[in-house]
């Protein structure tokens, strides 16, 4: 039991060090392969004498390149196909990627480099090749990573092509994106300014900046490491109080051996090295084994994780880490034990060879007086007093289950919300079940289709703010009132009535610090500027919560062209068969999804995380609860034994430790369910998306398969502890001290 | 039919060079309403004996027959129900449980499942005619060592057992204490009670002595018993054939 209990808390340090330093790390480590730049800007085609004349006149710059970002390619291998790919035809200078694998394109014809996570989805090798429209079979290269965006298929797949390939000796006459590096990143805001008054002529511009990219990922892995690096401190400090019992307990039983050797003049250094090595030569090998299991067991999830995100595995830089890990997993338990055999050394051996208890025992915590009538299930209630003897290891055994009992919760209610993204439109405050590319026209007859309460056509167009740069911004209108098709939950004000009115996310009022009654301008990304009264504030995960309801007639009015690409959105009547719907709309209709499509790999790479944390999360359960429950039967071998010798069997043993259990458990289970619901659930909804109100409170399902986990745990316990007893002599145990 | 029957009971305890045959043939009978007290030098193989009788552990060789049933045929299971049901234990340490009052000490084997029904009462009744009511709510620490002793020996006779057995009875208590506890071993009605101890006064309150040397049980004039000592010229008759 000690052996696992060290391996289980050195599986979870180094799965908590992986993923910190893997995600908390990971983002410098790219940004620094790759040479990212400080601003990515990209732009509709211009000509690039003209692109380059106006970064020319901003201050600061170091570096930059322009190059062409072709979107919307088709690329296709065998079996594999994309129409949404990009291809970045690079010039000389900088790059803003890295090559990870292979060489960078040479400028000779026929060369592609392809990103990591679009080779790894495909399953695309060097020396392959892949079929890019209007290029023909490119010859792959080398593999890329750059960590200014997320990796295919969570985002476009991304291709880089030479200059000199696509156009011979000359350069790319137009371009739409630019590559600069400051001499001074700090001067970043001035720059931004500058760009904006100077890029007058510019069409679409965006700013992507490097510290963005890195808030925002810093963001979403801050969750995940802080859940790890807590449960690996709660699976270290149960380890080690179990140890140090485990330890003192030890030391107990061999009282009279330390007093002989004290007796016949060993040292107490001597004595105390003995133990300690001892210890050690169980904890170097269990140390050795949880590390790899936890290895094992986050790095492959955390490198994919890893491969979405642009981003490189750490490799050997975890080394020093990792061993570091494994010497705090070897030395706590080897401390455990020296400290009570330190203890015990200084003692007079008189008092050791008459087997004086290490400290104050149970004779001395026993409480004076009239205790209460012992009730009908006698021995329940005596393991239940057995658990609480130490009141201390009680306290602390029943915390670490309950802080294990509210992770698992939150475990399950993250899993809960990852699958409510990915296939519960109501997730995103969507009431429409179906979409149709119909023309608005089309509404009045779609209505009168059997089933379909209403229907209405919802225009959407990309935008950006005309304040504060580099916030790109999703715009959704509907004729008439919005919420009979989306409503996601009002924060403040209200909802938009007149003709001037919007509704913004949280995320967008955060970001440029709206609030009802202030002003939205807005850029469409065709050109026309909307500028429109704040009426509420809305919750929504669309777009990370930049978002605008807007009315139709302002945004149409605005850029007509918008009716162009407008689909119908259908609601149906409750009860109302979608399939039915659908197949009357005929082959335009489309289900509308979550947040996220289903089958996305970063839910899947969480869910894989997640399962695995919850995994060891449940054996560091199991684990206390067997260790307390064997420590309460090696500290009380004398009492379990005068038990058996009148007459106590299987059942009689199993009952006396389901009481310690439950002494333990209970708590445990109030403590875990009130931590998640009023704590961790909170917190984690609000680190989560600031921009959106997330449920991460359990379910009651979820709250019942937990207890149920907690019980089985419990029963387990049981067993293989009592099972323990059975093998035992009552007459050794007659005997203990 | 006597409470207890053991017929050349051998054990031999350790191992290697350290092994050593404990108990050499060992026969003994108790009667109901019988006191018997055996005696040895420490490491003579009392407890060991006593171990025996009660089904705590299992003889090399013999057989041990209890209330009728052979103990020695018993599964571990059987055996927990034989001693709850037929033998209460007195111990020299007292083996009270810190945790519980005198009172819920006394109960615990009633407690225990497969126990009779009357515990309750009966525990109560013993707590009262061994005089201990006034100190039954407290925990042990608070109590002497004799009232311990005396609620050990409640504890001991709460299921009503035909057999009970006292290793060092008086081991921990002084002279007076110890007094106390003898008589009221010796007032056991009904029930066989064997007592072994290395005290010489425990052998003034008992119906016969029986000495336990080199593995046998000797009777007070230092020869075998009758059963014994023709058990033991059958096992010399088959060793020399």
């Amino acid at each position: 039991m000690t052996g696992l209990g060290i391996a289980l808390a050195a599986a979870m340090l180094v799965a908590a060090l992986v993923v910190s330093d893997s995600l908390g790390l990971g983002f410098d480590r790219a940004a620094h392969a790759a040479h990212l730049p400080d601003v990515i800007v990209r732009f509709d085609l211009q000509d690039t004498a003209r692109v380059r004349e106006r970064i020319a006149a901003l201050p600061d710059v170091a570096a930059y390149t322009v190059r062409q970002e072709v979107t919307g390619a088709g690329f296709e291998t065998a079996g594999n196909f994309a129409d949404n790919g990009a291809v970045e035809i690079v010039g000389r200078g900088r790059r803003g990627y890295a090559i990870v694998g292979g060489r960078d394109v040479s400028g000779r014809p026929g060369e592609v480099v392809v990103e990591r996570g679009l080779a790894a989805a495909w399953g695309l090798k060097l020396g392959g090749t892949l079929d890019i429209d209007g290029l023909g079979d490119e010859r792959i290269v080398g593999f890329s990573e750059s960590p200014d965006n997320v990796s295919y298929p969570l985002a476009v797949p991304r291709v880089y092509v030479s200059e000199a390939a696509v156009y011979g000796a000359g350069r790319a006459p137009r371009v739409n994106l630019a590559d600069i590096w400051l001499r001074d990143p700090r001067n970043l805001d001035e720059v931004l300014v500058q760009a904006r008054s100077t890029s007058y002529g510019l069409r679409g511009v965006r700013f992507v900046t490097r510290s963005g990219v890195r808030v925002l990922l810093d963001q979403a892995a801050g969750i995940v490491i802080d859940l790890l690096v807590a449960l690996s401190l709660i699976a270290l400090a149960t380890a080690a109080a179990m140890l140090a019992a485990s330890a003192r307990a030890e030391v107990q039983r061999r009282l009279r051996g330390i007093g002989v050797r004290r007796a016949v003049g060993a040292s107490r250094g001597y004595l105390v090295s003995v133990q300690a090595l001892e210890a050690a030569f169980v904890a170097a090998p269990a140390a050795t084994i949880g590390a790899l299991g936890g290895l094992l067991a986050t790095y492959g999830p955390t490198t994919r994780l890893l491969v979405l995100l642009n981003e490189p595995a750490p490799g050997s830089a975890l080394a020093p880490a990792l061993a570091g890990a494994w010497l705090g997993a070897v030395a706590i338990p080897v401390l455990a034990a020296a400290w009570p055999a330190w203890r015990a050394a200084g003692r007079p051996p008189v008092a050791l060879l008459r087997g004086a208890e290490l400290s104050g025992g149970a004779r001395g915590r026993a409480r004076s007086g009239r205790g209460p009538a012992i009730p009908r299930a006698g021995l329940t209630v005596l393991g239940a007093r057995l658990a609480g003897a130490h009141r201390v290891r009680l306290v602390a055994t029943a915390a670490t289950l309950g802080f294990s009992t509210a992770f698992v919760l939150l475990m399950l209610a993250l899993a809960s919300a990852l699958s409510s993204l990915e296939t519960d439109p109501g997730a995103l405050g969507r009431r429409y079940q179906l979409t149709a590319n119909l023309p608005a026209s089309a509404a009045a007859h779609v209505r009168s289709i059997a089933g379909v309460q209403a229907a209405a056509p919802r225009y959407e167009a990309g935008a950006v703010d005309s304040f504060s740069l580099g916030e790109t911004i999703d715009v959704i209108a509907y004729p008439g009132d919005h919420t009979i098709f989306e409503a996601p939950p009002l924060v403040s004000g209200a909802r938009l009535h007149g003709a001037h009115e919007a509704e913004v996310g949280l995320g967008l009022a955060q970001a440029l610090g709206l609030t009802p009654g202030s002003t939205l301008a807005i850029e469409l990304a065709s050109g026309p500027e909307l500028r429109l009264r704040v009426a509420g504030v809305v919750s929504s995960l669309d777009h990370d919560g930049r978002i605008a309801y807007v009315p139709a007639q302002a945004m149409l009015a605005a850029d007509p062209g918008t009716a162009d690409g407008a689909q119908l959105a259908v609601r149906l009547k409750p009860g109302a068969s979608a399939s039915a719907v659908s197949a009357a709309l005929g082959p335009s209709a489309t289900p509308a999804t979550g947040a996220v499509g289903r089958g996305v790999p970063l839910v899947a790479v969480l869910r894989s995380i997640l399962r695995a944390v919850a995994i060891v999360d449940g054996l560091v359960c199991l684990y206390a609860l067997i260790q307390a429950c064997a420590l309460i039967v090696q500290e009380r071998r004398r009492t379990v034994s005068v038990l058996r010798a009148f007459g106590a069997g299987p059942s009689a043993v199993r009952r006396l430790l389901s009481g310690a259990v439950i002494a333990l458990v209970a708590p445990a289970a109030l403590l875990g369910i009130l931590l998640e619901r009023a704590l961790l659930g909170p917190a984690l909804a609000h680190l989560a998306a600031s921009y959106v109100t997330l449920s991460l409170g359990a379910s009651g399902t979820e709250i019942a398969v937990v207890l149920a986990g907690l019980v089985l745990a419990g029963a387990v316990a049981v067993a293989w502890v009592a099972r323990q007893i059975a093998r035992e002599s009552v007459i050794a145990g007659l005997g203990a001290s | 039919m006597p409470v207890l029957e053991a017929r050349g009971i051998a054990k031999t305890l350790g191992a290697g060079r350290a092994q050593r045959r404990i108990l050499d043939g060992v026969d003994l009978e108790v009667q109901a309403g019988e006191v018997v007290a055996v005696l040895g030098r420490s490491g003579s193989g009392k407890s060991t004996l006593l171990h025996l009788l009660g089904g705590l552990d299992s003889p090399d060789a013999g057989r041990i027959v209890l209330a009728g049933q052979e103990l020695t045929a018993q599964t571990p299971r059987a055996l927990a129900k034989m001693r709850l049901r037929h033998v209460g234990f007195v111990f020299q340490s007292f083996h009270l449980i810190e945790e519980l009052s005198g009172e819920e000490n006394v109960l615990l084997p009633a407690r225990l499942p497969g126990a009779g029904r009357d515990g309750e009462r009966r525990a109560r009744r013993l707590i009262s005619e061994l005089g201990l009511s006034e100190i039954a709510g407290r925990r042990p620490h608070e109590l002497s060592g004799g009232e311990q002793q005396r609620l050990a020996i409640a504890r001991a006779l709460v299921n009503d057992p035909e057999l009970v057995l006292a290793d060092e009875p008086t081991g921990n208590l002084d002279r007076e204490n110890g007094a106390t506890v003898l008589a009221l071993l010796r007032n056991l009605r009904r029930r066989a009670v064997v007592i072994v101890t290395h005290e010489p006064e425990a052998a003034a309150i008992a119906d016969r002595v029986l000495h336990l040397q080199d593995g046998r049980l000797l009777a007070d004039d230092g020869r075998l018993s009758a059963e014994g000592a023709r058990l033991r010229t059958a096992r010399v008759l088959r060793e020399s054939a």
